[in-house]
């Protein structure tokens, strides 16, 4: 797929939070029906990078591109209306109310478009499940209060929103962190069924090196706010991740140096 | 086995009906509900009788349910604002003395009138403050009033929502502040406003207002209050009278006809058995001493007992003039709005063809029910549907429910808790425009604890405390639960009255730990 355009690329981004620079020139090119794994250690720079692409803080230098037009968001409303959609870890949903409630929320369907006026909720309730069944989870009861749910079936109604409320570009901070044996494979499952959609890049944040090389197709590796590698899943082999993952020290050297102590 | 692999999806059945009803938070407080109402009905019923139905008893006749309902209501109207409040993750603690203040501030502008006032200072003849008059209303109409009053509240309390908003203090503590900041400008404002020129402080209450709401047009008379119109001189009320068309007359003499004639029976009734019980009495004391020629006398006088029936007053002209007053319609259709009665018809309806809205003295119980009641059921019915069927009502929830999710999907969290406060006050000022037209006057004190009580209403309704959670019927029960209470216990015998506070004190507590309980559940914790 590599002939295609990027779908978001961002040219040399530097953000200084005062004399601390947290990202210094990092360059990056999301394809669409790819997911691209930003990997790195704590403090490599990963949020910084994806508070920029989410409009959270405006980046010190650098460009960002979405289909090839430049772009700056003011606020992260702007990213999402640019197609930049960012599912936290924390998912931002109220378990205390149904999935078709935080389905909507903020952007519920309304008779007369006034806060007012009153619900859809036949179409809303037909529309939650319908784009929840699109990436692979069956809700029963769409009057299911979200607490009731999976962790995995949480993340997949955060991921369904996005892409709903038109993200091309969606960002997945640690989407597996928290989560079981089983719902982790759950939450790869959906990731696996979005990228199969074919119009959506993916952004996957993790920790978890099995987990990215099961599901990515092209990795890019930070360290102290600079890449330090990048490839697709061909061009790496299992050692390069493990060793690029530990920001570029190799794991031998690792234990020398617990050994030198 | 060629069933379709188990999926995570297939551990959550859709509820059926049953399931559904039973797992809604109201249905604990529907319970306790219910047994109030037993309660209430059997133990009302007068002693010595007996009835298996409920409604016999003294707590549900005409005039039971007509001051109930009123105490109910008028909890309900604030509950709603509390009960929204805290489930947008907020607290108003100040509704109690937002009720004070609205009527009294209410009751002055009808009573004195509306001004506006600049002090300065002056330096002629020695430096003192003078005052200068920038607007004076002498004569506010009730919408008047209760439109300043509003714009006075509606700012209390947004300016609670936006400290609380803008500072992220506890609105427990911000609103506490506003309950002692209003009770206190409320006592101060009274007696300083409220004096005779002789007086140097006045008295925290406001009388002598007129009773707005029975102002009718009458012709030949002007504006001019029911009572005062009833105690016309004679000769005006003839010509009232005749000035009626015939019909009418007619009708009105029809039903003042029956009301002397079920006064006559019920006095008739009266007077036989006070003439009875004491022949029982010696009858009873003529077998215990073995008295047999006396029994049989007494036995013969009891049976040949009677009292010459009463005669039913005759209808004069007089009588229908005031009768006709009483039925005018009102002037002041606000005031009348909101301290008036509503369902007359209904009531009067349940008296002359039905015969049960009849006191022992033959007169009509209740006239109708306080419209209150009207304005709780309307309050309730707009609540109900904002909370439960639009967009403002996903704010809410989502607002109290896990705000930074809120945020982070566009709901305007702000926007949604000020408001709401602000609509708390609004609640409290209704309480208070019903009270201040119903009764005609304004106390410092009303509406005290009455903060607390709407909380409790909102708690015992299945709201939570920490936000999120809850439903409009949630309140409403809980307002019925904690208005019928005190009722219920009252008629209970040979208890002491304040048992009710015990009751309602471990009702409370038993419905937070039931109200964690849903929540904790549904939040997957359990």
């Amino acid at each position: 797929m590599s002939d295609l355009k990027p779908l978001i690329e961002t040219t040399g981004l530097v953000k200084k939070f005062g004399s601390f620079t947290a990202l210094n020139g990092v360059s990056l090119k999301v394809y669409p029906g790819e997911v691209h794994a930003l990997l790195g250690d704590n403090g490599a720079g990963k949020s910084t990078l994806i508070k920029i692409l989410s409009g959270v803080f405006p980046p010190t230098e650098g460009q960002i591109h979405v289909e090839g037009q430049p772009v700056s968001f003011a606020s992260p409303r702007n990213a999402t209306d640019a197609g930049i959609g960012t599912v936290y870890q924390d998912l931002a949903l109220n378990p205390l109310t149904s999935v078709t409630r935080n389905f909507f929320l903020g952007r519920e369907l309304t008779r007369f478009n006034s806060p007012f006026g009153l619900l859809k909720m036949d179409e809303m309730h037909q529309i939650a499940i319908q784009e929840m069944a699109k990436i692979g989870i069956n809700i029963a009861d769409p009057e299911q209060a979200v607490g009731t749910m999976s962790g995995g079936q949480r993340q997949t109604l955060a991921i369904a929103r996005a892409i709903y409320f038109g993200a091309k570009v969606l960002i997945l901070d640690e989407p597996t962190s928290a989560l079981g044996q089983k719902q982790q494979m759950e939450v790869l499952k959906t990731i696996r069924q979005v990228k199969d959609l074919g119009n959506i890049a993916i952004i996957l944040i993790t920790h978890n090196e099995i987990h990215a090389r099961l599901i990515a197709d092209r990795f890019t590796f930070l360290s102290l706010g600079e890449v330090i590698g990048e490839g697709t899943a061909k061009d790496l082999q299992g050692d390069d991740i493990k060793r690029l993952m530990a920001g570029g020290a190799e794991i031998g050297d690792l234990a020398k140096e617990l050994a030198a102590t | 086995m060629s069933a379709a692999p188990r999926q995570e999806s297939d551990r959550h059945d859709a509820k059926g009906p049953l399931t559904a009803l039973f797992s809604r938070p109201e249905i604990g407080p529907i319970g306790v509900m219910l047994l109030l109402f037993g309660m209430l009905g059997y133990f009302s019923i007068p002693a010595g009788e007996f009835s298996l139905n409920p409604f016999a008893g003294e707590g549900f006749n005409a005039l039971g349910i007509r001051n109930n309902l009123r105490v109910i209501s008028q909890l309900g109207i604030i509950a709603l604002g509390a009960g929204l409040l805290i489930i947008a993750g907020e607290f108003d603690l100040s509704i109690g003395s937002m009720v004070g203040f609205a009527g009294a501030c209410m009751a002055m502008i009808l009573r004195w009138g509306f001004s506006v006032v600049i002090p300065y200072l002056s330096f002629e003849g020695g430096v003192h403050i003078e005052f200068f008059t920038l607007i004076h209303l002498s004569d506010v109409s009730p919408l008047g009033a209760i439109a300043i009053t509003m714009c006075f509240t509606l700012f209390f309390g947004w300016l609670q929502g936006y400290i609380v908003v803008r500072s992220g203090l506890p609105s427990f503590i911000v609103t506490l502040g506003g309950l002692f900041f209003l009770r206190g400008l409320t006592e101060v404002s009274l007696r300083s406003f409220n004096h005779r020129p002789d007086q140097v402080k006045g008295a925290t209450t406001v009388t002598e207002i007129p009773d707005i709401k029975n102002i009718i047009h009458l012709p030949g008379h002007g504006e001019i209050e029911r009572e005062a119109a009833k105690a016309l001189p004679e000769a005006d009320l003839i010509a009232i009278v005749n000035a009626l068309p015939a019909d009418n007359v007619a009708s009105i003499t029809d039903r003042l006809q029956y009301t002397y004639q079920r006064i006559a029976d019920a006095k008739t009734d009266i007077m036989a058995a006070k003439g009875v019980k004491p022949l029982e009495r010696a009858l009873e004391n003529a077998i215990n001493s073995g008295n047999e020629v006396m029994v049989a006398t007494i036995q013969d006088k009891i049976a040949t007992f009677k009292v010459t029936p009463v005669v039913p007053k005759t209808v004069t002209d007089i009588d229908v003039a005031r009768a006709y007053i009483d039925s005018v319609v009102t002037a002041r259709p606000v005031a009348n709005f909101f301290g008036g009665d509503i369902l007359e018809p209904i009531f009067s309806w349940l008296y002359y063809p039905i015969d049960w809205n009849t006191n022992n003295f033959g007169n009509q119980f209740a006239p109708g029910l306080y419209s209150c009641v009207m304005i709780w059921v309307i309050l309730s019915l707009l609540c109900y549907i904002m909370l439960s069927r639009t967009q403002a009502g996903n704010w809410i929830y989502s607002t109290g429910g896990n705000l930074n999710a809120a945020k982070a999907n566009g709901v305007p969290t702000n926007k949604v808790k000020v408001s709401l406060f602000m609509f708390s006050a609004f609640c409290a000022t209704i309480f208070a425009t019903c009270q201040v037209f119903e009764v005609n006057t304004a106390d410092a004190a009303k509406g005290n604890l009455k903060e607390l009580e709407a909380i409790a209403a909102a708690v015992i309704g299945g709201i939570v405390m920490t936000g999120g959670f809850g439903t409009v019927l949630g309140i409403i029960i809980g307002a019925f639960i904690f208005g019928i209470a005190k009722e219920a216990f009252f008629y209970i015998p040979g208890i002491d009255g304040s048992f009710y506070r015990v009751f309602l004190g471990l009702v409370i507590i038993a419905s937070a730990l039931l109200n964690e309980n849903i929540r904790k559940r549904i939040m997957g914790a359990v």
